[in-house]
């Protein structure tokens, strides 16, 4: 049982934690989840001497789906990159604070980002398959790890392009080049190479943005497929997407988390009046 | 101004530049068309029997046969204007002192015209350079040569204001009443009967080594060089050039360092070529002491260093064209920086580096003012794989210019030198066109 | 990665439980050494060019400072033309040859640039794309094709084109290039006029009158210098002329793509808000475009004529290799030698005896051509970054 960031910091803002999930009667509760997962505690991240993200302090419930929410240029999505540390690629980055990741540090002196990022898989904006096979994207992670027997290799690729939705549609063409696919089909492709290096949590950045609503819809689909197998973060531009698939959602505004509620609770009794104008299309 | 008018300047502006980049495509076209035509020249020619005769003896090549049977043939019409030589010898022994000194110098000159048109004359020792063993091995110079024994060249003085020009006088009027006069209609008559003429690709100046220099046979020890020094470049600049770029674009922060190093790029990129063949001269050669003197080996190293700006600018180029959406899908999924950069940077980026290796290539056979004090020599046979660490090589380059200036008759193997421009200009645009055939096909492959 | 027998390693232990990805510090240092041992072999590899171009000043200054030795010499090579390496004593005047260097140069560059302006607007501005692919390639063939080719080229064929029959020649270019100019010239000259002296009803007859004045005038022009050009005596094809033109040919590419870069990057809301206020092409691109992108364009001038300077096969080949300043000085039908020939020429004969006079005079001037290529390259890269800073609005 991992520690939780409450155990140890017994000191928290109200909204960071949210012990009893307020669930609309058509969402299932997940066995096993609800634990923090990740927690930031005074988290900030800063890009050279600017503050992107202040002093964020928040648990993200395993195995739930929680979604970032908030105008362009809050912070949402460095706050999302800085979770698996591919924020380490910008140059003068740097943050402060602390984020629990199992209890672990995830910005800690003894931090291996390789093997976090291992743990915390990622998905982008715009679909980014390699310029290989299909099989060869899905198999490549799995290669990295030291993965080389062809049969293993085959059961995982499988494996991970049927919990992606996409086994189906490519399992009598994956020696193609993947940049064939469809935009949609690629986004899930991305998905599925995720999947097979089994990640813990997904983190999914603004995953729909570049495809049409019908794919959208699939990859909505898929997220409801994945809900209570992993935590999955998503940041979404769209506050209907984030009411749709989401069980919590963080709203973030210029670098602050306002809010960090139960979805339902979020969208229908907001309690700070900032996030009532977002949400309610005051500004945006 | 009216509107006409700023119409009409517009409409010229327009055509200014137009007229310019067509005086580009003009200028190419004027440049290739009489290499191309007349480099073509050295391969597809009429060759006479003396060229058959010289692949046969030179290099074992031909149908003996046959050739004997050609030989006899031509030998019976060659005999006729020897015979008419000899009636003459006697002619010349009755003459009179005076009359003899009349005849001689000119005399002399047919026959030295008639010894370059059909090789040794009955009498003369055996010529010890190869260049006077054989006649003409090409009927076009076979022409030039017969213009020679029909008509004297002589220059016209008599304007002083302009420079002197030449014109023919026919030699025949000059033995009127002898018996040589017979010779010079007889030699333009049968001259296709004494060296039988006929259509041939001769492959071998490509793969044949020179003989007494560059009068006959091929190339190939040019070729060797350069595709030696080349590629021998390559080896040093292309590895060193991937790996400098993959630092720059990839780990180098910026600073006053990077910044620096970057400058050292470009300075090096403007640095001109006869700079670079100073420096191996003075570096590789009398400081490291590579080799004794010239070689392969610090032909290429200085070769290296020249094209080394290149390749890194090409490289980064290359490498920063991949998209930054698959390092981060790579890295996300638990990858490395350098296991990112070798399994899915570089490959995606190669088609874009190769691009640059190749041109980069070209360039490095091109050059000749590197390669001057540092690797080339003018005559020399080709080398083998062992002696590239410390023999010199002939190459195409230097030995274009080296015939083209410097060769005792260079007018005279005007077809070898053009052979070599267009071998050389062939190399180098068969790789550039594959640098666009590979460009052309990155974009395809990225867009799946 | 996983400590299973519960060491001691700071953050990784103290949950008592396997960790997931913190590693021990032992494994974390060795991996930093490692990163940072890559990364430093990389770095040097990176640095191998700094280091070259270090050598490259030291090694050519080394052979060249022995000939500076005295002041005499150091002031025999910069103001006299008697060059006589050879003689005993030897002379070293490189007056002339530096003369010629800059004026083969000049020749080119006053070829070159215009064109090489012109070609890469017309890339940029004028042709459209499907067009545009088909030139570049031609601009790629003619950086291509090697130096040694181009000299050939003006030795073999150009050199006896423009002895036998220059004249003609000169005398056609000059007609081909100048009646479109003049023509241009006398019917805006002659507007420009009209609208500034006459009005009304004058207007008309004084335009016609001025387009048949200077219309007179323009054809003169062109009959007289078309007529002494071709009056011309060319006593060698192998002169400054030749290898002008030749080296501006190479030094186009050059020109083109860099100056081309530097155009492209203007921006097309620029022109576009040129055009709105209903400027013709040829207004936009001079008076928006052109001083967007000048330094640029400059950047790309400075590295063509470098190429020019630099050039060596062709001068060598086809410049005529005399050392003396033709008379009059502009005459760029007589034959010149440059920096470049004189140390590919020269090392022949100097190469048995390294450490001599003579060897070092060339290092000397290697060492010339060396730092006006330094500073001119230093200058461009200034202006280009001076322009991506102004173009992205710091």
């Amino acid at each position: 049982m991992p520690m939780t960031l409450e155990a140890t910091e017994p000191k928290k803002s109200k909204d960071s934690s949210v012990r009893d999930i307020y669930l609309p009667p058509e969402r299932k509760k997940v066995s096993g989840g609800g634990v923090p997962h990740v927690s930031a505690k005074n988290f900030s991240i800063y890009y050279g001497e600017f503050e992107a993200v202040k002093k964020v302090s928040a648990d993200i419930m395993s195995k739930y789906v929680t979604a970032i929410i908030g105008p362009s240029g809050c912070g949402k999505s460095t706050f999302l990159r800085s979770i698996n540390r591919m924020n380490d690629l910008i140059p003068n980055c740097h943050t402060t604070g602390a984020l629990m990741f199992d209890g672990e540090d995830v910005y800690g002196k003894f931090t291996d980002e390789v093997l976090l990022r291992k743990k915390i898989g990622m998905v982008f904006q715009k679909p980014n398959p390699f310029p290989k096979s299909i099989f060869d994207n899905i198999a490549y992670g799995p290669r990295l790890h030291g993965i080389k027997d062809r049969k293993t290799l085959e059961g995982i690729v499988e494996k991970s392009l049927r919990k992606a939705a996409l086994w189906d549609e490519v399992c009598d063409r994956l020696d193609k080049n993947a940049l064939g696919l469809s935009g949609g089909q690629q986004q899930r492709l991305c998905v599925a190479r995720t999947l097979a290096v089994e990640p813990e949590i997904l983190l999914l950045d603004e995953p729909t943005s570049a495809l049409d609503p019908k794919a959208t819809a699939k990859i909505e689909d898929l997220i409801q497929e994945l809900r209570g197998s992993y935590t999955i973060m998503i940041v979404t531009h769209n506050m209907q997407q984030a009411s749709r698939v989401s069980d919590y959602t963080m709203f973030f505004y210029e670098g602050v988390l306002i809010e960090h509620a139960p979805t339902a609770q979020l969208f229908t009794r907001p309690k700070d009046q900032m996030t009532e104008d977002y949400i309610t299309g005051r500004f945006s | 101004m009216n509107l006409g008018t700023r119409k009409l300047l517009d409409r010229s502006f327009t055509a200014l530049g137009i007229g310019s980049i067509v005086i580009m495509g003009l200028a190419l076209l004027v440049v290739l068309a009489p290499i191309v035509s007349k480099g073509v020249g050295a391969l597809v020619f009429r060759e006479t029997i003396e060229h058959r005769k010289l692949l046969s003896t030179e290099f074992h090549r031909g149908d003996g046969r046959e050739l004997e049977k050609e030989i006899a043939l031509s030998n019976g019409y060659r005999q006729k204007a020897f015979d008419m030589l000899a009636v003459f010898d006697q002619e010349l022994e009755q003459m009179t002192p005076e009359r003899q000194e009349q005849y001689r110098e000119s005399y002399d000159q047919v026959k030295t015209a008639l010894r370059g048109l059909l090789g040794p004359l009955p009498g003369d020792t055996d010529p010890e350079l190869a260049r006077n063993r054989y006649g003409q091995t090409r009927w076009d110079k076979a022409e030039e040569k017969l213009r020679e024994l029909l008509y004297e060249q002589k220059w016209d003085y008599s304007n002083p204001d302009v420079i002197a020009k030449p014109y023919d006088v026919s030699r025949a009027p000059g033995f009127a009443g002898t018996s040589l006069v017979r010779l010079f209609p007889y030699v333009e008559q049968n001259l296709d009967k004494m060296l039988l003429p006929e259509w041939t690709f001769y492959w071998g100046f490509i793969t044949d080594s020179s003989i007494d220099a560059h009068f006959f046979g091929g190339i190939w020890p040019e070729i060797q060089g350069t595709l030696f020094l080349a590629i021998g470049a390559m080896l040093f600049a292309f590895p060193l050039g991937v790996i400098a770029a993959v630092y720059f674009t990839e780990y180098a922060r910026d600073g006053f360092l990077t910044s620096m190093l970057r400058s050292a790029n470009s300075t090096l990129a403007g640095v001109p070529s006869i700079v670079f063949g100073l420096f191996g001269l003075a570096f590789f050669i009398n400081t490291l002491h590579v080799s004794e003197s010239k070689s392969v080996l610090a032909g290429s190293l200085t070769l290296a260093i020249m094209i080394l700006p290149t390749i890194i600018r090409a490289s980064e180029e290359a490498i920063l064209s991949v998209p930054k959406t698959y390092k981060e899908a790579s890295l996300g999924l638990g990858s490395t920086k350098w296991n990112t950069i070798m399994t899915v940077i570089l490959p995606a980026a190669l088609p874009g580096i190769l691009t640059g290796g190749v041109i980069s290539l070209g360039r490095a056979a091109g050059e000749t003012a590197p390669i001057i004090f540092t690797a080339a020599v003018s005559v020399g046979t080709a080398i083998g794989l062992g002696d590239v660490l410390s023999s010199p090589t002939p190459a195409l380059s230097w030995n274009i210019y080296n015939l083209a200036s410097e060769h005792e008759a260079a007018a005279q193997i005007r077809h070898v030198q053009y052979g070599m421009v267009l071998a050389l200009v062939t190399v180098v645009l068969l790789l550039n066109l594959s640098a666009v055939i590979l460009r052309a096909r990155i974009s395809k492959k990225l867009k799946g | 990665m996983q400590n299973s027998n519960g060491m001691i390693d700071d953050g990784a232990s103290k949950q008592g439980r396997s960790s997931v990805f913190i590693v021990s510090a032992r494994k974390r240092k060795l991996q930093k050494i490692s990163q940072k041992s890559g990364e430093a072999t990389l770095f040097l590899i990176a640095s191998f060019v700094a280091i070259i171009v270090l050598f490259i000043f030291w090694f050519v200054a080394r052979d060249a400072v022995p000939f500076f030795d005295s002041l005499h010499t150091f002031r025999e090579f910069f103001t006299s033309s008697e060059w006589y390496p050879a003689d005993d004593p030897p002379r070293f005047g490189a007056l002339a040859i530096i003369y010629g260097s800059l004026m083969i140069t000049v020749g080119s560059a006053l070829i070159a640039v215009p064109m090489g302006i012109l070609a890469s607007i017309c890339l940029s501005d004028i042709l459209p794309f499907n067009v545009r692919q088909y030139v570049k390639p031609v601009i790629e063939m003619l950086a291509a094709i090697p130096s040694v080719a181009y000299g050939f080229f003006a030795l073999v064929v150009f050199a006896p084109l423009l002895q036998n029959s220059g004249g003609p020649i000169l005398m056609w270019a000059w007609w081909l290039i100048a009646t479109p100019f003049l023509l241009l010239m006398v019917i805006v000259a002659s507007e420009l006029l009209t609208t500034s002296i006459a009005k009304g009803a004058m207007k008309k007859t004084a335009h016609l009158g001025l387009i048949l004045i200077l219309g007179a005038l323009a054809l003169l022009l062109l009959y007289f210098v078309g007529n002494h050009l071709q009056g011309l005596m060319i006593m060698s094809g192998t002169n400054a002329l030749n290898v002008s033109i030749i080296l501006s040919f190479m030094a186009l590419p050059t020109i083109v793509s860099v100056s081309e870069d530097a155009l492209q990057a203007v921006g097309r809301d620029l022109r576009e808000g040129s055009y709105a206020l209903g400027a013709t092409r040829a207004e936009t691109i001079i008076k928006t475009v052109l001083p967007a992108a000048s330094s640029g364009i400059l950047a790309a001038v400075i590295l063509g004529i470098m190429r020019a300077l630099g050039e060596t096969m062709v001068v060598w080949m086809a410049s005529g290799n005399s050392s003396h300043i033709p008379d009059p000085w502009f005459n760029y039908l007589e034959s010149v030698r440059t920096l470049t020939a004189t140390i590919a020429g020269d090392m022949g004969e100097a190469d048995q005896v390294t450490g001599s006079a003579r060897f070092h005079v060339l290092f000397a001037m290697g060492l010339i051509l060396l730092i006006v290529s330094f500073v001119s390259n230093l200058i461009s890269e200034r202006i280009v970054v001076r322009q991506r800073k102004v173009l992205s609005g710091q």
